[in-house]
């Protein structure tokens, strides 16, 4: 190309120059889109016939659950995407109407996971009243186990974590916060202080705790447990026993136990 | 854990008491102290009431006496369930302030009253924790509010403020229905029955209402006779009922 140009032809020239440059542009999109287009359609025959495959025993064997999802974490894929924001499915979503994923899937694994989240949605609120919309994860996963007919196949705790991740679309209060070493699911949108949560954790170890407990183990003055404790009593998450000998003592309802061996004793 | 023996002549449809399995709840400390949060206190309620219905129900306890004021003094130590059958003497070994035949007036055959103030029910011993006189009213005006209780009317103290109460595990209308059905599969429609024969007849052998209270049972039978089912007539001793 001369180095300046003379005359109008050159406003032709870098013309033509841009259009070639732009059809080759587009002929190399397109060259790209077809590949992908049978990458992808490949990784959907194969995913969808692995799925198929092992859709029954995706939902009973909790092991190779967690390894399925383990691996679609891998590659990136949410196997519970449920809506056209999940990764790369940007166009093409809305048309097809659900998830990606599901249509690959089968109907298996996304199945598994709502009916589950279900049942988790069903045990929060029947607990909430007596739990002020705090329970553990454990309970919940003792509470459907016990619910499902025999040879159902076992829930882990990891499965009703994704169950609960499920209900994130539906812009709902469920989250799973951690208290110490355990996991618990918040049915009500509300945060819990530090010195809540402080609290919670103590209670994890007998039970309950007094505010005497507290200011021993915690080095609380007596107003700070006080209201920590009333706080928790007043939202519902401590039941509050004034028969104790010594003085009040706050219970969490993770507490009422089939097998009261803690009882012995008083 | 002592059993309801000896009563004279057990309902032949009751199985013999076996312990009674408590619920979870009833060994959790706080499940004894009224809790002060509203949606607790609910929850702590409908827990009560589903464990008063299903202890009587397992007993057949019929009547639940808060006579007893004595609040927390200790019940004596040998007597894990006092029940006062029909002919029973339980009472008299537990001085309570009223005197046993109080009690007693308000026992006819085959019913069984518990006094709250001595009954496991309320009291678990083994936490050392027992529901006040004041809560256990409120689970049974939670009950009553359910159709599930009714404090018994003595004629001289209002209703509502009575210290004997019905539990309806069954209420007089399924009782109804109970005696209804089994004068439908006897065939006894027309006929007249006197309510003795209901309650200790060999005809209803078998029935879970043999050897009902007679209280109840008319209860249950006046239900019928506003239903114009049945009609009732005699006197105090001798009553007769028709079925139509």
């Amino acid at each position: 190309m001369s180095r300046r140009g003379v005359g109008l032809a050159a406003f032709d020239r870098s013309r033509i120059t841009s259009a070639q440059f732009a059809s080759h542009g587009s002929s190399l999109r397109s060259a790209n889109a077809a590949a992908l287009q049978t990458q992808l359609e490949v990784f959907r025959s194969l995913l969808q016939q692995f799925a198929q495959q092992h859709g029954r025993e995706i939902r009973s064997n909790p092991t190779f659950r967690a390894q399925f999802a383990r691996m679609c974490a891998a590659i990136g894929v949410d196997p519970l995407a449920s809506s056209g924001t999940g990764s790369g499915s940007g166009a093409g979503g809305g048309s097809l109407g659900g998830s990606v994923w599901s249509q690959l899937l089968g109907r298996t694994v996304n199945d598994f996971y709502f009916e589950l989240a279900v049942r988790v949605v069903e045990v929060c609120s029947e607990t909430r009243n007596e739990n002020g919309g705090l329970i553990e994860l454990r309970k919940v996963q003792e509470r459907i186990m016990k619910g499902r007919p025999e040879g159902a196949g076992e829930i882990t705790e990891d499965d009703i974590l994704r169950a609960v991740g499920t209900l994130k679309p539906l812009g709902s209060a469920y989250s799973i916060i951690k208290v110490g070493s355990k996991s618990y699911i918040r049915s009500i949108p509300k945060e819990l202080n530090t010195d809540q949560s402080a609290v919670l954790e103590a209670v994890q170890v007998l039970g309950y705790v007094s505010v005497s407990m507290l200011m021993v183990n915690l080095h609380w003055t007596r107003a700070r447990a006080q209201t920590a404790l009333e706080d928790l009593e007043g939202e519902g998450i401590l039941w509050v026993d004034k028969q104790a000998e010594e003085e009040w003592e706050y219970w969490s309802p993770s507490f009422i136990l089939e097998n009261p061996d803690f009882a012995v004793g008083g | 854990m002592s059993d309801l023996q000896p009563q004279p002549q057990p309902s032949s449809s009751s199985s013999p008491p076996s312990s009674f399995t408590f619920p979870p709840e009833y060994h959790f400390p706080p499940f004894f102290t009224r809790q002060r949060n509203l949606t607790t206190h609910h929850a702590q309620l409908v827990k009560w009431s589903n464990l008063v219905l299903s202890y009587c129900r397992h007993h057949r306890i019929l009547k639940l006496s808060m006579s007893g004021t004595s609040g927390f003094a200790m019940p004596s130590p040998n007597l894990t369930l006092p029940v006062v059958s029909s002919g029973g003497n339980s009472s008299s070994n537990n001085p309570g302030p009223y005197p046993p035949s109080l009690i007693l007036g308000e026992v006819t055959a085959g019913s069984s009253v518990v006094e709250v103030d001595t009954s496991e029910l309320f009291h678990n011993r083994k936490l050392n924790r027992r529901l006040a006189l004041a809560d256990i009213r409120s689970v049974i005006d939670f009950l009553r509010k359910d159709g599930r209780a009714e404090y018994v009317s003595t004629g001289k103290k209002e209703p509502s403020e009575g210290d004997l109460a019905w539990i309806y595990w069954r209420t007089p209308e399924e009782w109804a229905g109970l005696v209804e059905a089994w004068v439908d599969a006897t065939g006894q429609r027309g006929s007249v029955l006197t309510v003795y024969e209901l309650i200790e007849g060999d005809g209803t052998l078998g029935t879970e209402f043999h050897g009902l209270d007679q209280e109840l049972l008319l209860k249950a039978l006046n239900v019928l006779v506003k239903r114009g089912k049945a009609q009732i007539f005699g006197q105090e001793d001798s009553r007769g009922v028709k079925f139509f």
